[in-house]
């Protein structure tokens, strides 16, 4: 598995010089390669994941002390999986879809292997150092050509956030490092300091750190800038495998560094992971650009994420390993089930826009007829990302639910269990509001008839629809395999708790280990049964329903598209029942003409601000920008003044140093 | 292979399919006998549903597959969900394959093809419909969860069969203050859930005030009548929730036959009086406007949210 997982990293390096040097030309050889090799990473991740080794791979020191160290555990290894999986349908998509562009497509390449590393570092250097590389090819990859200003402001943005966030996560691991005395994973797992001051620092650090790569409100506001302005295939890996390694750092520091810790961790993290999630799904509802929309959906199921890894963290602070084991399971499956999921959607928006030349759900409307594989493909994320039965989006939230069931039945302190109760509420809430914005998704753009007139008639090329069908077809197997799928994840949790919190009993059941069981399969069986049986019993007994087509009725003038809802009325209901948290504004301006009591023009305008933008990040850049300008005072280019502070500062340092 | 579960389960799902429209047939009697009119016979929903069935179907021309597989996946999702609930006994035709949150869940599903059924011809009002139809949905599903979870909390399972069997088995401590706010909160969601005053009406079609109706106004036909019927199902299922969940009293985990009819009676009873409750609060309340229906269902989940709370503190 070393060789193979070397030989794809090497081949990434040969795609990426392909397209550097432009030797591939038309052929797209970077992206195929990328392809072949994001396959040969899913074979060899999955293995190692279970077959629940951990493997080491050769490292090599550029400078004493700063050495590049490899080590693949189950916890890495299905990160890896998670990232290699999106990459694998997200080249094969951009073989057609992607303009080419010389300097991306070279980076593209650098991108999926800057991800893998992440995944398979083995210290906290060689982590960082591809935690890094994988924030500044993601950078350049959001720039782009860097002409548009939308573009621009959303790459610097996340490039500012990222290294705020990267010092934070720094110190976080360092501060660990610290205690050990060594920089190595396999040491760090084995200390386990548990609690206390420096520790309970070390993972908010971490949560503040690794939270913004996962997009955690109020961290958040970089990603759903950042995300949808790149092209479909770079907006997939980044929504769908880029968020992850910042839940992979969180679990990595949380759940293998820091072990049993306080009751209080646990909490937070859940309150942060609810918050999110309700927030993200509101905002996501707000939007009417389809990736803007799929972006901030990215937000809520990170939140759910960090849901499931704050209820593992309280579990393991009241010492039942085998619950908290079933709790990270449930992060773990959420993680790759919104992976499958939300790249699929990504890719699907691309195939939109690609068609459609829009991604403006105000403006989009009745693409199915057009559009019918790329439709049914949307149909299945839709529906999964809205966590209905019994597609695979349900199943990672049916394990978190039922796990804070568990905790709030019995898991260490009252307030734990409280916050457990109350997350439960929030996970509900976003449940419902999750139905509500994939519906509206799916319907404004794909129902009803299109709101501009559509000049290309026709679907996606094959190779676009390929991996939307792969993709959802995926997305029905992991549904369908969850007890496959449970039996290979608990290797994670059995190498870091040690325990596995799933019982294997069937392929298709999950059964926890603090109680339920759940099997999307036998479901879907009986959906397939009682769906059909009336329809045929029906059909036996009254005969074939003879259909007539007609007008819809609209008080008898002629049915037109500009009198269809849109995106924007749609979600009218819960702006307003929301409206205290989302706080949106409209204005409507009425304007006369002469006596007539008849308005002449009616001006309507209406937006839903970005709260904490407006609130809290301006008024700190303001902040910043002020003491900076106060600052520059003392900075007047007169070489006096300068010596003066030269002797200021001595005499300051001898008063300091007589003490 | 055991025969019990496949038997309980074509019974439930005939007892379902059968009495569903009797129980609407009953509160639409008993409403109109409370408003002073002597209203439609107790067996109209029969006679509906059989005219809807034979009759022709008119579909508007932007139509898709969608609006003629969404009745159908309403329906199958609510019979789906009838095989988790509990009905003449604690035992359930499906144990292992799911618990409470399948039963949410699928009540989910039959809300996302309907909604999506009704905003596919791109008649404005379908899309209304939906619209509200969601937003609605998004706040009943905090306070159908937590009033469940309660239960599961307070008995320590999230099965429903098993959440009978041990309420039945412990009686007396179910009388609580968790148990009536809980109860309190499922009420408020079957009026929501149902389209009843003073969340929606079933007898109007003013566009101001439509939520559920709006949605079927391009359907006809037979798929009109499936939709009518999976509504009376899920307002069936919901009636045997409340019933069963909360007043568990005489049902067993392990009933032979003649339990089973007794259970069968107890059932026919407790959702005569669900339906009589029903009939008298919609007779009761007006009509909320529907901007502050936050205010009901918050409540319902704050009444839920409490239930939990007080369960959790006490074990």
């Amino acid at each position: 598995m070393e060789q193979l997982t070397g030989a794809a990293l090497v081949v990434l390096l040969v795609a990426s010089a392909a397209e550097l040097t432009g030797i591939s030309g038309r052929t797209r050889a970077g992206y195929w390669l990328s392809a072949i090799a994001s396959l040969g990473a899913v074979t060899a991740c999955t293995w190692i994941l279970a077959d629940g080794s951990t493997v080491e791979f050769d490292s090599w020191s550029p400078a004493p002390s700063l050495d590049l160290v490899w080590r693949m555990d189950a916890l890495g290894a299905f990160f890896g999986v998670v990232v290699a999986l999106v990459a694998l349908f997200a080249s094969v998509f951009a073989v057609r879809y992607s303009h080419r562009r010389q300097l991306d497509d070279a980076l593209y390449p650098l991108f999926l292997l800057s991800m893998l590393g992440v995944a398979g570092a083995g210290n906290v250097f060689t982590f960082f150092v591809m935690w890094e590389l994988m924030a500044l090819t993601s950078f350049l990859l959001v720039l782009g050509d860097g002409q548009a200003h939308q573009r621009r402001v959303a790459a610097l943005l996340y490039l500012g956030m990222t290294h705020v966030a990267t010092v934070l996560a720094v110190a976080s691991m360092l501060l660990l490092v610290d205690d050990v005395g060594g920089q190595g994973f396999k040491e760090l797992g084995l200390a386990q300091p548990g609690p206390g001051a420096r520790t309970s620092l070390a993972l908010m650090l971490a949560l503040v750190g690794f939270g913004t790569k996962a997009g955690l409100v109020p961290l958040h506001i970089w990603l759903p800038r950042a995300h949808p302005v790149a092209p479909s295939h770079i907006s997939a890996l980044m929504s769908a495998a880029m968020v992850a390694t910042g839940i992979y750092g969180i679990a990595r520091v949380g759940l293998d560094f820091l072990g049993p810790g306080e009751a209080w961790w646990g909490i937070v993290v859940m309150a942060v992971g609810a918050i999110t999630a309700v927030l993200g799904v509101l905002y996501a509802l707000m939007e009417r650009d389809m990736k803007r929309c799929l972006a901030y959906s990215t937000v809520e199921n990170m939140g759910i994420v960090t849901m499931a890894l704050g209820a593992a963290l309280s579990f393991r602070a009241a010492g039942q390993d085998a619950l908290a084991a079933a709790a990270l399971v449930a992060a773990l499956v959420h993680t790759l089930n919104h992976a499958i999921l939300k790249s699929l959607l990504f890719l699907a928006a691309g195939a939109v826009q690609h068609t459609a030349h829009s991604l403006d759900m105000d403006r989009l409307g009745g693409l199915i007829r057009t559009m019918p594989v790329t439709a049914g493909a949307t149909l299945v994320g839709a529906l999964g990302l809205a966590a209905v039965p019994p597609l695979n989006g349900f199943v990672g939230e049916w394990m978190l639910a039922r796990s804070l069931i568990s905790l709030a039945g019995g898991g260490g302190t009252v307030a734990t269990r409280l916050a457990a109760a109350g997350s439960l509420a929030l996970l509900a809430l976003t449940a419902g509001l999750a139905l509500a914005c994939f519906v509206r998704l799916f319907g404004m753009t794909f129902l009803g008839l299109p709101r501009t007139e559509v000049r290309r008639r026709e679907d996606a090329p094959t190779l676009m629809r390929l991996p939307l069908v792969a993709l959802a077809l995926m997305a029905v197997a992991a549904a369908a395999g969850a007890g496959g799928l449970v039996r290979v994840l608990r290797g994670v949790p059995q190498q870091l708790m040690p325990a596995t919190g799933v019982r294997v009993e069937d392929a298709h059941r999950i059964v926890l280990s603090g109680g339920g069981s759940f099997s999307p399969a036998t479901l879907a069986v009986v959906l397939l049964l009682l769906a059909p049986l009336p329809w045929l019993a029906l059909r036996a007994a009254f005969g074939r329903t003879r259909r007539s087509r007609g007008h819809i009725w609209a008080t008898g003038v002629t049915f037109g598209p500009a009198m269809q809802y849109t995106a924007t009325s749609f979600a009218k209901p819960l702006r307003l029942f929301f409206r205290r948290v989302l706080l949106p504004e409209r204005s409507v301006r009425v304007e006369y003409h002469g006596t007539s009591p008849l308005p002449r023009r009616v001006q309507y305008s209406g937006r839903v601000p970005a709260v904490i933008e407006e609130r809290f990040y301006l008024p700190l850049r303001s902040a910043a920008i002020w003491s900076a300008q106060r600052v520059r005072a003392f900075q007047n280019g007169s070489v006096e003044f300068y010596l003066l502070y030269v002797f200021g500062a001595l005499v300051v340092m001898l008063v300091v140093a007589r003490r | 292979m055991n025969a019990e579960p496949w038997l309980l389960g074509a019974a439930q799902l005939l007892f379902v399919l059968a009495a569903a429209p009797l129980l609407q047939g009953l509160i639409r009697r008993l409403k109109a006998r409370l408003q002073s009119r002597s209203g439609p016979p107790l067996l109209q929903s029969y006679y509906d549903l059989a005219k809807l069935f034979v009759r022709s179907e008119m579909v508007a021309e932007s139509a898709s597959a969608v609006q003629f597989v969404a009745p159908w996946v309403v329906l199958g999702a609510m019979l789906s969900a009838a095989t988790f609930i509990p009905m003449f006994g604690a035992a359930t035709p499906l144990t292992t394959a799911g618990d409470l949150l399948v039963v949410i869940g699928l009540f989910a599903l039959a809300r996302a093809a309907l909604t999506l059924g009704g905003m596919d011809s791109g008649s404005a009002f379908g899309q209304m419909g939906s619209s509200r139809e969601l937003a609605v949905g998004a706040l009943v599903e905090p306070a159908l969860l937590l009033s469940l979870v309660a239960l599961a909390v307070a008995t320590g399972t999230t099965r429903l069969g098993e959440i009978v069997a041990i309420g039945a088995h412990e009686g007396a401590g179910f009388f609580d203050l968790q148990w009536a706010l809980a109860l309190l909160a499922l009420t408020i969601v079957m009026l929501a859930e149902t389209g009843r005053i003073p969340v929606d009406n079933p007898d109007t079609h003013l566009e101001l005030t439509m939520i559920h109706e709006a949605m079927l106004l391009e359907y006809s036909g037979r798929s009109l009548g499936v939709l009518h019927l999976a509504g009376m199902v899920k307002q069936l299922l919901l009636a045997c929730l409340l019933a069963n969940l909360f007043f568990p009293l005489g049902l067993r985990a392990s009933p032979d036959l003649a339990l089973y009819l007794r259970g069968g009676a107890l059932l026919a009873g407790k959702l005569v009086l669900v339906g009589v409750g029903l009939a008298l609060a919609e007779s009761t309340f007006a009509k909320m406007r529907l901007y502050e229906l936050p205010d009901l269902l918050g409540s319902a989940s704050l009444a839920g949210f409490v239930a939990v709370a007080i369960t959790v503190w006490q074990s």
